[in-house]
């Protein structure tokens, strides 16, 4: 297995009113370019933000992190953005934040879709998600649950190479966490995901361990 | 074009708040600047309605007068017909006075002829229109009866015999007064009555071709201008048809002056005006600026997902103009409606310039784009700094670092100084307008707005030192500093909005009520009464009484020189003694006892004490002094009319009545009293330049009352927005024991703190501050006196009566959302 992703003695430090923090310290990880690697750590570990990281919304302070083995850190804001466009899906722990809330499902997706450029195929996806049927719903008609899959459907039809997730289980109840489980594992493309839901990363074909220095 | 991009306008709807939050804001922006706009233009065409008003109906359209033969002037007058096509024309001829021969006593008179003369004359015996009208004055004096032929029978006979024209005439005769008007107590022969022709052929016939006469040629109008364009285009039509008719007697335009002035009206109110309005629309945009940046933090979860999927700062500021564009550009037409609707509330004239609306169209249109550019570019700056820039240390906002008020109170030192030397601008006596200095009217609006700063400032500071008061005593009270401090940056904007629009209301309408005030008063004690009529020596002699209706309201006052000869009895009955005490006055005057050979002198201002002497008076003692005194001013002597022994030496004799003109004349024509010179207060000073600066300030008003929807609607949304935190801890609050009054009592300290504190500092600032500037806003300040200040005690109340009402609502409100508040939403994340 080929590495898609690897950040390489990442280092973030924040300025507050009350002096510098750091976020992450010189962290190494590689992310192969199939199966399931797990971001695992208590709260405060920087998983969240090795993530942004990783997905190429933040800058690290020092470090590097590759693509496919080229470098992201010195590319401009541009490049940077074409290459999330284009290569990463990322999604956020609360379900509403994934998605256009005034936007049907089928719009969501197509959304998606059109943010990388790719054909739209909706009802192939909502099939794969176990959502037939509710491409005209709103979204706040669905679950908590069927928002976060559909937010891996909206990842899958923009054709990413990665998905990254940051705890998207944690604001689910059991059954709709079962459901987003079994939609991560049949994800075709190489899935990054922090959390710290033992369920998940049982899940896991590849384990970080992160503590809170 | 993207979804998200695509349906962007529809998601405007998801948000009803943020939807009339943004309709509202550009609503406001617009409408003041629309109204800028429109205030100018109403400002020069009302500037022109009141110019005209000043000049003879007839006399607006360029017009002929000479003095010729009769053939040439009639030729004239016949072909001004001919030019004119449509154009009504109207031609007057009179002979000079003579002495026109009925067969009795010799009088004074003249022979005229006017189409349509005998329709505009009150008929007293006769009326056939195919005779000789003759006035009643020549028909007394010579017994002219009617049948009579005058001029050995040359004339034809006697029809009617018509009531002398007098002062003041109407509009038909206006501009023909000083042919028509005799003046009855001039001297033999200075003027006189006319005595009409049925037509031009007789009057050529009593001519007998030898005597030049006063030709007058008019183009009565159906319709005055109502705008500059409109006077402007009359005067250049009027006198290419003068050219063209080109005949040997003198071409008139005395609309070019009005036209110039309006003109120059026009310009100072609106660059009176720009300023606040640059203020308003600076204020407006950043009002939008507010807007776009609660829509980031509103959106922000599907901004940073659209981030996430590689969208770039401007594309993201792009879909905030799409969302909020439509409700902006929505809100500026909205506004610009509302300007043109409401020019009548707020403009001195619904009159507006053919271009005018299309200009606050254009500018409104600029507004629009101006917000749509805040919009994208804050929404840009604002992702932009979110997703892409570097984490930063949280410093002091720089907004509230800058000691604005510091510069603010600068530039009002700055306006006071221009204020105090220059006065309002170049008003020189003599000149027509003044030249409004911008920086000079500015200084009580800056005086505001630095006292609007300095309390928005010590509000803050406040806020932030209030955790240290402990008044759980008075939980309500307590409630409500906590409510406050937790809420300081909206406060502090709704006071800050507050004390402007109070302030600001007040300033407009205490400087626009004080030079309506003072046109009026200055008036008054320029002409010294109501109105006054110049009559003769009789009424002093005694020859001639007094008539009936005018006593208790009316005094006969004579003139020498800058000496006043009053009658102590009745002068306060008649005079305009402005603010004077009548008893002041009453009392001065009948301290006047002549002894000796002395006339006892009451000194007014500054006049000398020595003694003096007037022709036709005594030697005058100068004694006791009063400051102003009507008619006279600040300089000249009264006496008591027993003090003169010889009444018919003074110079002239008036009567000064509280009565209005026409009722003063009409009073003297019944009882056949002869009188001329007359003087109407209303209209005997021009009053442009104080209508000038009554209309920038009524503008400035009208801003005010914008801002203080402003502030009402700021108000009202802050606390709608914190509803649910004003619900849930209304409602924790009233489960733990809080009485619902308590609770509507702290909502009610809490707002009506802001609303009292708003109102005490902007009613102060504003009444210091046009206490010393309105004395200064004097546009003329040779005439006394000064302009005041109004009593502000009736403004003041409706000020404390509207605050309250919004006080009350957002306390209701917020009391409602707290009851009606469910045990769901309280256990609700």
């Amino acid at each position: 297995m080929a590495d898609l992703l690897q950040a390489q003695d990442v280092h973030v430090t924040y300025r507050t009113p009350a002096g510098s923090v750091t976020a992450l310290a010189d962290v190494s990880v590689s992310v192969p370019d199939q199966g399931m690697t797990v971001l695992a750590g208590p709260s405060g570990s920087g998983k969240s933000t090795l993530l942004r990281v990783l997905s190429l919304v933040e800058k690290p302070t020092s470090g590097e992190v590759l693509l496919n083995g080229s470098p992201t850190v010195p590319l401009s804001a541009a490049r940077r953005r074409a290459l999330r466009r284009k290569d990463i899906a990322l999604v956020f722990q609360n379900p509403a934040d994934n998605l256009i809330t005034h936007l049907t499902v089928a719009d969501n997706l197509r959304a998606a879709a059109q943010a990388a450029g790719r054909p739209e195929d909706v009802e192939a996806v909502l099939e794969q998600l176990g959502l037939p049927g509710t491409e005209n719903w709103r979204v706040p008609a669905l679950s908590g649950g069927q928002q976060q899959r559909l937010a891996f459907g909206c990842a899958l039809a923009r054709g990413a190479s990665v998905v990254l997730a940051d705890e998207p289980t944690s604001q689910l109840d059991a059954v709709s966490a079962d459901l987003v489980l079994q939609t991560l594992a049949t994800l075709p493309v190489p899935v990054v995901v922090a959390s710290h839901d033992p369920r998940l990363i049982s899940l896991a074909d590849k384990t970080f361990s992160m503590v809170a220095a | 074009m993207q979804i998200p991009w695509r349906a962007a306008p529809r998601a405007a709807l998801s948000s009803p708040l943020t939807l009339v939050v943004s309709i509202a804001t550009t609503l406001l922006l617009s409408f003041v600047v629309a109204a800028a706009v429109l205030h100018g233009s109403s400002a020069g065409s009302a500037a022109m309605t009141y110019q005209e008003g000043r000049l003879c109906e007839q006399s607006v359209h360029p017009v002929l007068d000479g003095n010729t033969g009769f053939d040439a002037a009639r030729g004239a007058a016949e072909k001004a017909v001919r030019e004119a096509g449509d154009q009504p024309v109207l031609a007057g001829f009179y002979t000079g006075v003579g002495r026109p021969d009925f067969g009795g006593l010799a009088t004074y008179g003249r022979f005229g002829f006017r189409e349509g003369a005998t329709d505009h004359l009150t008929v007293l015996q006769g009326g056939s229109k195919d005779g000789v009208w003759v006035p009643e004055s020549i028909a007394k004096a010579a017994k002219v009866e009617l049948g009579d032929r005058g001029e050995n029978g040359a004339l034809p006979p006697v029809t009617a015999i018509y009531a002398d024209l007098s002062h003041p005439v109407d509009e038909w005769w206006c501009s023909e007064a000083r042919q028509v008007v005799p003046n009855p107590i001039g001297g033999d022969g200075e003027s006189a009555s006319v005595i009409w022709m049925p037509s031009l052929d007789s009057m050529k016939a009593v001519l007998a071709g030898h005597e030049r006469v006063a030709l007058t040629v008019r183009f009565p109008q159906a319709e005055l201008p109502r705008t500059i364009a409109e006077a402007d285009a009359l005067r250049v039509k009027g006198n290419a048809l003068l050219a063209r008719i080109g005949a040997p007697v003198t071409r008139s335009d005395y609309l070019k002056k009005p036209v110039e002035v309006a003109g120059m009206a026009g310009g100072n109110v609106g660059s009176a005006i720009l300023p606040l309005t640059a203020i308003s629309l600076l204020i407006g945009l950043a009002g939008v600026g507010t807007v776009t940046l609660q829509w980031v933090q509103r959106r922000h979860g599907e901004l940073r997902m659209l981030w996430c999927r590689g969208s770039g700062p401007l594309a993201l500021g792009g879909r905030a103009v799409l969302e909020l564009g439509l409700p902006l550009v929505l809100g500026g037409a909205l506004g610009l409606v509302a300007a043109r609707l409401l020019l009548p509330v707020y403009a001195p004239s619904t009159a507006l310039a053919a271009g005018a609306v299309l200009d606050a169209s254009i500018w409104v249109l600029g507004v629009a784009v101006a917000s749509l550019l805040v919009v994208v570019a804050v929404a840009t700056w604002k992702t932009h700094r979110t997703f892409q820039g570097r984490p930063v240390v949280l410093r002091r906002r720089w907004v509230s670092a800058v000691p604005w008020e510091l510069l603010t109170a600068g530039l009002a030192v700055f306006s006071w100084n221009q204020l105090v030397r220059n006065g309002l601008g170049t008003s020189e006596k003599g000149s027509s307008l003044p030249t409004i200095d911008t920086a000079a009217l500015a200084f009580p609006l800056l005086v505001v707005l630095t006292t609007a700063l300095v309390a928005a400032r010590v509000l803050r500071l406040s806020l932030g030192w209030s955790h240290h008061a402990n008044m759980w005593s008075r939980p309500a009270a307590q409630l409500a500093v906590r409510r406050l401090a937790a809420a300081a940056g909206p406060v502090t904007g709704v006071l800050l909005v507050g004390v402007l629009a109070i302030g600001t209301i007040a300033v407009g309408s205490s400087v626009a009520a004080a030079q309506k005030s003072s046109l009026a008063e200055k008036s008054g004690r320029f002409v010294g009464a109501n109105s006054t009529v110049q009559v003769s020596q009789d009424l002093a002699l005694g020859r001639i009484a007094i008539p009936e209706p005018l006593r208790g309201n009316t005094t006969l006052v004579g003139v020498s020189d800058k000496t006043l000869v009053v009658d102590p009895a009745t002068f306060t009955d008649g005079a305009y003694l402005g603010d004077t005490s009548p008893d002041e006055v009453r009392s001065a005057l009948n301290g006047l006892k002549k002894t000796g050979d002395f006339a006892p002198a009451l000194r007014i201002g500054r006049s000398s004490t020595t003694e003096i002497r007037v022709p036709g008076l005594p030697l005058l003692r100068p004694g006791p002094q009063l400051p102003t005194f009507p008619k006279l001013g600040t300089r000249g002597y009264v006496i008591q009319r027993d003090s003169v022994p010889g009444l018919e030496q003074v110079g002239s004799w008036h009567l000064w009545s509280t009565l209005p003109m026409t009722e003063l004349t009409a009073a003297l024509r019944t009882a056949g009293v002869h009188y001329t010179n007359v003087q109407d207060r209303a209209t005997v000073l021009d009053g442009l330049p104080f209508l000038i600066v009554q209309w920038t300030f009524g503008f400035v008003a009208a801003v005010g009352a914008v801002l203080a929807v402003v502030a009402a609607i700021a108000l009202l949304l802050a606390i709608e927005v914190r509803r649910r935190q004003n619900a849930v801890s209304g409602a924790l609050s009233t489960r733990m024991g809080l009485r619902p009054a308590m609770l509507l009592s702290s909502h009610l300290m809490e707002l009506g703190a802001l609303a009292a504190f708003a109102v005490v500092v902007g009613s102060t600032a504003s009444a210091v501050s046009t206490g010393f500037a309105v004395p200064e806003l004097d546009p003329a300040p040779w005439l006394n006196p000064a302009p005041v200040l109004p009593n502000l005690a009736p403004l003041l109340l409706t000020t404390v009566a509207g605050s309250m009402l919004v006080v009350f609502a957002a306390a209701w409100l917020a009391l409602r959302s707290a009851r009606v508040a469910r045990i769901g939403e309280l256990i609700r994340g």
